[in-house]
């Protein structure tokens, strides 16, 4: 199984990455960007159930005063069913919102210290499997904003484009 | 007289072990620095020694959060141990890194619920923060914190800070009014009179400005600061400290080995 989870700030906490990213942001003097928000992405692909999901999740990938997570059970294609979110999380809170979003992975072929990370601590907390995890950022850009622009933003501030690729959706 | 031993457990990534080695030696202690894999091998090797430091650095890399991923392994491979050698009494340091780990296994601020109920978070910049800071031992707290590491202290001292990640944040209120009225908050960053500062000489946007804690018992004591930095005054950038050749930091280190013997 393959499930995608995404790190939240907590309410009542900064996010603080989106705080300065947005900073930079009015650096390059791009209008019309009202918010920014980042949350650390982790794809774990592998003979891995839901519950023991939720406890690297828990365990491992979050902090527990600060942070909150959504798993999201993927196909080959995308990530998307919503199977399980910590009580703080609604995905439906920013229903109402004009908002974009911007996913930045590493390319294939680069070594990603942070998923050999994930993986040892997997280990550490006594689940011995052969897992493979992926680790990415995802960023909320609230505001319309147009196509050229989230493409501007992406490339020359979220997205090393030699070892990084970027998805806007 | 019996010799104190120091363990000083590292692993990959950490890069104060060298320091705080020294600075245990130079308060006549048998500092060693050992591999966690060491002693996950020999789990009973722990209770060969009487104090044990956590040392700064960046332990994996700092990969998910700093401390995260230590205090991950030590919970799950050397929890029932360490918390056993926290329980009897033995001095306990956690520094900079070390104190994240303490905080995220939950050694701090209660060893005895030995569950994660503080953080060390984000600085408010976003950024890495490095530079010499002041902090404040009230002296109130002072007399009446039964902290083991911080007796004979001035009420202001400098030490220089360098993290990321050192931003304190209770998980509520009624935690931090119980860390007040145990006077388990050791060190607050201030003004060199002792007032309250702003960035960037408060660094990190801490809860009450807290710098440093310890448990109710006192013997384990975590800080962002790094006192292995400041034993000699001539690690001082105005070359001040005490008997004219010594740092304030030293004095923390020479507290724990004095207490054991």
């Amino acid at each position: 199984m393959m499930f995608e989870i995404e790190i939240f700030t907590k309410k009542g906490f900064k996010n603080l990455r989106g705080e300065h990213i947005l900073s930079d942001i009015c650096g390059l003097s791009i209008e019309n960007i009202t918010r920014v928000e980042y949350s650390p992405l982790y794809v774990v692909d592998g003979d891995m159930s839901f519950s023991e999901t939720e406890m690297i999740a828990s365990e491992v990938l979050i902090d527990k005063i600060t942070e909150s997570y959504v798993i999201r059970q993927c196909d080959t294609e995308c990530c998307s069913r919503v199977i399980s979110e910590s009580f703080d999380v609604k995905e439906t809170d920013r229903l109402n919102l004009d908002f974009s979003v911007i996913e930045v992975w590493y390319k294939k072929g680069v070594t990603d210290t942070v998923s050999e990370s994930v993986v040892k601590a997997v280990k550490d907390l006594g689940l011995i499997k052969e897992i493979k995890v992926k680790n990415g950022h995802k960023y909320y850009l609230y505001g319309e904003i147009l196509q050229v622009t989230l493409n501007n933003v992406a490339t020359r501030l979220l997205a090393n484009t030699l070892i990084q690729e970027y998805k806007i959706h | 007289m019996k010799k104190i031993r120091v363990l000083i457990l590292r692993t990959a990534g950490t890069n104060c072990d060298y320091e705080t080695q020294s600075a245990f030696e130079l308060c006549g202690a048998i500092a060693e620095r050992v591999h966690i894999n060491t002693l996950i091998e020999r789990k009973d090797k722990i209770f060969e020694y009487d104090i044990l430091a956590f040392p700064g650095g960046f332990s994996y890399g700092d990969d998910i959060a700093s401390g995260k991923i230590l205090a991950n392994e030590v919970k799950n491979k050397l929890g029932d141990e360490v918390k056993k050698y926290a329980l009897s009494g033995r001095p306990i340091i956690g520094i900079c890194n070390g104190f994240q780990v303490l905080v995220k296994i939950g050694l701090l601020p209660d060893p005895e619920l030995f569950k994660q109920i503080s953080t060390l978070s984000y600085n408010d910049s976003d950024k890495f923060e490095c530079r010499w800071v002041y902090l404040k031992t009230e002296k109130k707290i002072k007399n009446e914190s039964s902290c083991i590491w911080t007796k004979n202290l001035p009420d202001i001292i400098s030490l220089p800070v360098a993290h990321g990640e050192g931003k304190f944040i209770p998980m509520n209120e009624k935690f931090l009014d119980n860390l007040n009225k145990n006077n388990q908050i050791v060190f607050r960053y201030s003004l060199k009179d002792g007032s309250e500062p702003e960035y960037p000489l408060a660094p990190n946007g801490s809860t009450e400005q807290i710098a440093g804690i310890c448990n109710k018992k006192g013997n384990i004591f975590g800080l962002m600061p790094h006192p292995e930095r400041y034993v000699f005054a001539l690690q001082h950038p105005a070359r001040e400290g005490f008997n004219s050749k010594y740092g304030w930091g030293k004095v923390i280190f020479q507290n724990a080995v004095n207490f054991v013997s």
